[in-house]
Parts: structure tokens; C-alpha cells; sequence
């Protein structure tokens, strides 16, 4: 563990993570578009400081639920979304990272970096500082001062990852931040991102379209059906931690996957029949 | 940038020579096109008269441009914030915008006189239109997934036009200040040459009437510099500006 990280540690979390209480339940949240059942009663927990890792066939309703638990989209009525416990208006309570990077092109990696802190009226300086001693954690160090232009598809999504992270909420909600990287990228950044997870300690929720890294990541795989998206299948990943690349190949992680692929096959084969894959 | 330049000024010259030879060659008269070495030497023999003219025509269009782009930018943050007026208001303003601004200039005449002001009206409704028009679309343009992570950071609609939708809507902000650098002076010299006693069009407007060509086209000549200067001034700042593309 860093210095940097240390320091920030104390910056940026709340706490130490106590004793497994539910840091988000959803209870029978359903959402319709019109003619389209995207949802249709998921039933959720996640527990404070758990890594849950979600993944599920195209267009099951995966960001639509993650725009639900971020409060920028209303759940149908009938269902319930319990952030600590209550149901409160959940805009600005969760750090959310869109599936796409959305850098602003006029900032610089640092600028970028403290837009959630500028908006929560934080004064620029002192949240640059902050960003400043996080830049090498996150990979950036020297690299404070370009433009999201000048970045490789890794660093942009780390610069993005950093902006989630800066914005210190107990709850990530992470839209498959790694589905447009070059493999060996991919697995590069999973490990970091572990190793950043066990550090500046979160709960967080991981759409993926991936087994392994679903598997690679999680405490815990959710599966979800075809649309209308539902809660198919949980699966406890009892893999020990850290994690190593090694363990792709052993024989409890096939195991694993070999249950969890039977569940997502089924699922996307019914997708691809209803032609909307 | 520099070997466009570079080309840009080649190809003026040679157009100059062009036209030179082709008037000295076909020895056209001077009312029907008169050679470029005999418009500058009256534009150089008349210039305090021209300079005179063009400060004031500047002036007109500088104070007309400036009032024009800041209301016009306003007004577009404030429809950007209200759905409902705007969706009220923008009909009626595609309408008054289709109409040629030449049409309004005897009502601001009519309205302000024939000094200065009605030359600084006219500028800045066409400059507010264009700028207006382009800001207004641009601060719309922007990603609504990028309006959604503003909003999940706790902004709200002031929150996201400040640091995302006028950052985004710079580049299009810039192209309708810079299309309307030359508009501005379009403007005042047409409205100037409907009714003023100053500035570049009343002096061709009047040299027109003296039968006196060369200094119609010494005006036109010193109406272009002036022009080129303020497209060149706000092509600088927007470069600046919009660093990022
Ligand atoms: N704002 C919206 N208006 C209408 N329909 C929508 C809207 N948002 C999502 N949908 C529909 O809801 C369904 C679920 O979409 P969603 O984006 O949540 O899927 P997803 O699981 O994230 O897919 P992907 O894996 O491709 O990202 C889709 O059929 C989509 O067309
Ligand atoms: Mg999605």
C-alpha cells in the first residue's frame, strides 16, 4: 500500500467497511418503455463492501437498472430501492461510471478528474491536490496535464474510473468500464482495479458482458435473463483474494464458469431467437 | 495554417495581375472595371476622408456586433434552461429571422434616424439572429448521457449548462461570431447607404452619384481590409477558444 493511498484513504472513505449490512436492496423493481418491459421485479442485495459483478444478454436492461439505482430514471411503480436502508432520492448518493468514458474534451486529466468535487462545490484547488496524489495510483502520473485526445483507450478509462472514485460514495455502479479495451489491456486493468478496490475499499456493482472477468472480480456473479431483465441466477465466488491470473485456469474457476455459462447461454440464445441481439 | 496562407495570398496577387493585364489588354473603361494599381493610388490620395469613413462605418459595426452577440448568447442560455418558452418563442423567431435584414433597415431608419444608432440597431438584430440561432443549437446538441453523469453527480440544470452545455457549445458559439464579423459589416454599409451622412456606404453611395468610380471602389476596397481584420481577430480567438478540436 502507498503512502498516496494512505493519506487518501482517510480523504476519501468513510470509515472501515463494519460488518456485512445491505448497502443497497432492490425489491421488485420493474421498468417499462412504452411497449417494452426492459425490468420486471428484480430482487437485489448488495452488501457494504462487496464486489458484485453483473452480467447478463444484450439489451436485458442492465444500464436501464443501473440508471434506476443512480437516480436518473424512475422505477415503475410497486418497486422499492433502499440505498442504506431507505428509500431516499438516490441523485448524487451513488458514484456512477457510464458505459461510455465521457471525458470533456476541454479538461485535462486532472479537471476531468474533480468534476464530481467541482460540482459538489468543492474549492478547485484543494480537489486538484487530491486528484494530483491519486494520478499515480490510477496510472496517470505525468500525464496530469493532457487532454483526453492525447490518451490511450486504457488511460481514458482510468481517468474516467478516477472521476467515479473522487466522487466519494460508498456505492460504485460500474457500466462495463473495460467492454472497448484490447484483451491484454483488459486483464491488465482488472488486476489494477483490484488492487485500487482493496485499497480505497467500496461496494460496488460491475456490468460486464464477460464470464471470466465476472468471475475473475466478484464476491458474487448475478446473472441476468433476457428481456425483461430479472434476477436468473446468483452465483458466491469463493475464490481467494488477491487474485492472481493464474487462477484462470484452475479447475474451481471453470467450474464456476462452466455453471455460470449454462445460465448466460440459455439466456442469450433467447435473446438472439426473439432477434434483438 | 501557414502554407494555407501562404496559398491564399499567391492566389490574390496573381488574381491582381489577372484582372491588371486584362484591363490594360482589352483597355475596358474605368466606370466598368477600373485596374487594381489605379483604385489603390485614389484609395492612398483619399484616405483621410476614407479613413474617416471606415472608423465610423467600424464603430457601427464593432458597437452593433458586440451588443448583438452578448444578447443573442444570453438569450439562447436562457431558452436552453425553459423547454416551454422556447418551444414558444423559436417558431416565431425562424420566422422574423427568414425574412432579408435589408427589409428592416427603412423601419430602423424610420425608428432610430439616420445617425449611428440605427446602423448599431440593425447590426446587432442581425448579429443576435445569427448567434442566437447557432448558440441555441449547440447548447441543445450535447450527449444526454453526459447530462445524466452531471445529474448523478448532484447538478442541476444550471449546474449542467455551466460546465457542460456552454463548453460544448463553444465551437458552434464561435462559427456564428465569426460568420457574423462579416455580416456586421454587410450590414452597416447597406444601411448606411439607405440613409446616413457618414461612414463607408453613404461614401459610396454619394461617390455613385458623383459618377465617381475609383472611389467606389477605394470604399469597397477599404470596406474588405476592415472586414478581413475582424474575421481575422475572431478566427485568432476562436482558435483560442476552441483549443480542443
Ligand atoms: N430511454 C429509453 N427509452 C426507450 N427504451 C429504452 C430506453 N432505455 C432503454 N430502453 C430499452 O430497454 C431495454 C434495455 O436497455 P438497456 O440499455 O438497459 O440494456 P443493457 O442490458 O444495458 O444492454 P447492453 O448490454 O447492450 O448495454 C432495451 O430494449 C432498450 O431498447
Ligand atoms: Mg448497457
Amino acid at each position: 500500500m502507498t503512502d498516496a493511498a494512505d493519506q487518501l484513504d482517510q480523504l476519501l472513505t468513510v470509515g472501515e467497511a463494519p460488518a456485512a449490512r445491505a448497502k443497497l436492496q432492490l425489491n421488485g423493481v420493474s421498468r417499462r418503455f412504452g411497449a417494452v418491459q426492459a425490468l420486471a421485479k428484480v430482487d437485489l442485495g448488495i452488501a457494504e463492501g462487496e464486489f458484485v459483478t453483473l452480467i447478463g444478454p444484450s439489451g436485458c436492461g442492465k444500464s436501464t437498472l443501473f440508471n434506476i439505482v443512480a437516480g436518473l430514471l424512475e422505477a415503475d411503480t410497486g418497486g422499492e430501492v433502499l440505498l442504506d436502508g431507505a428509500a431516499t432520492s438516490l441523485l448524487g448518493k451513488v458514484a456512477f461510471m457510464p458505459q461510455r468514458d465521457l471525458l470533456l474534451p476541454w479538461r485535462n486529466v486532472l479537471d476531468n478528474a474533480i468534476l464530481a468535487a467541482e460540482v459538489e462545490g468543492r474549492p478547485k484547488r484543494a480537489a486538484r491536490e487530491t486528484a494530483r496524489a491519486m494520478a499515480a495510483d490510477f496510472g496517470l502520473k505525468g500525464f496530469e496535464d493532457h487532454y483526453p485526445q492525447q490518451l490511450s483507450g486504457g488511460m481514458r478509462q482510468r481517468v474516467a474510473l478516477m472521476r467515479t472514485f473522487m466522487f466519494d460514495r460508498d456505492l460504485m455502479l460500474l457500466d462495463e468500464p473495460f467492454g472497448a479495451l484490447d484483451a491484454l489491456t483488459r486483464a491488465m486493468m482488472q488486476r489494477w482495479l483490484l488492487d485500487i478496490w482493496s485499497r480505497y475499499r467500496r461496494t460496488i456493482l460491475f456490468i460486464t458482458h464477460d464470464i471470466d472477468e465476472a468471475i475473475f472480480l466478484g464476491d458474487r456473479v448475478v446473472v441476468m435473463s433476457a428481456r425483461p431483465g430479472s434476477i436468473k441466477l446468483e452465483r458466491r465466488v469463493e475464490l481467494p483474494r488477491p487474485r492472481d491470473p493464474a487462477l484462470l485456469t484452475t479447475p474451481a474457476f471453470n467450474a464456476i464458469k462452466r455453471e455460470l455459462l449454462d445460465a448466460v447461454e440459455e439466456e442469450s440464445m433467447k435473446t438472439f431467437a426473439a432477434g434483438a441481439a | 495554417m501557414n502554407a494555407a496562407l501562404a496559398r491564399g495570398l499567391g492566389g490574390g496577387v496573381l488574381l491582381l495581375v489577372l484582372w491588371e493585364a486584362v484591363v490594360r489588354l482589352a483597355a475596358i473603361p474605368p466606370w466598368i472595371l477600373p485596374p487594381p494599381s489605379g483604385i489603390v493610388a485614389t484609395t492612398w490620395s483619399a484616405r483621410g476622408p476614407l479613413l474617416d469613413a471606415g472608423a465610423m462605418t467600424l464603430f457601427e459595426a464593432v458597437t452593433g456586433y458586440g451588443i448583438g452577440a452578448v444578447l443573442g448568447l444570453v438569450l439562447a442560455m436562457l431558452l436552453a434552461l425553459a423547454t416551454p418558452v422556447r418551444k414558444l418563442v423559436l417558431p416565431m423567431v425562424v420566422v422574423v429571422n427568414s425574412v432579408p435584414v435589408a427589409a428592416y433597415a427603412p423601419l430602423a431608419l424610420l425608428w432610430f434616424g439616420t445617425g449611428a444608432l440605427s446602423k448599431v440597431v440593425m447590426v446587432a438584430f442581425i448579429v443576435g439572429f445569427t448567434v442566437f440561432l447557432n448558440a441555441l443549437d449547440g447548447l441543445l446538441r450535447v450527449d444526454p448521457a453526459a447530462v445524466a453523469l452531471l445529474r448523478s453527480f448532484g447538478a442541476g440544470p444550471l449546474g449542467v449548462l455551466w460546465r457542460l452545455r456552454l463548453p460544448t457549445a463553444l465551437p458552434a458559439i464561435m462559427v456564428g461570431m465569426r460568420v457574423s464579423t462579416v455580416r456586421s459589416m454587410i450590414v452597416a454599409i447597406v444601411t448606411e447607404m439607405l440613409g446616413s451622412q457618414k461612414g463607408l456606404g453613404w461614401t459610396i453611395f454619394e461617390a455613385v452619384l458623383q459618377i465617381d468610380f475609383l472611389r467606389v471602389w477605394a470604399a469597397i476596397l477599404v470596406a474588405s481590409l476592415i472586414s478581413l481584420g475582424c474575421f481575422a481577430a475572431v478566427s485568432a480567438l476562436e482558435r483560442r477558444v476552441v483549443f480542443w478540436r
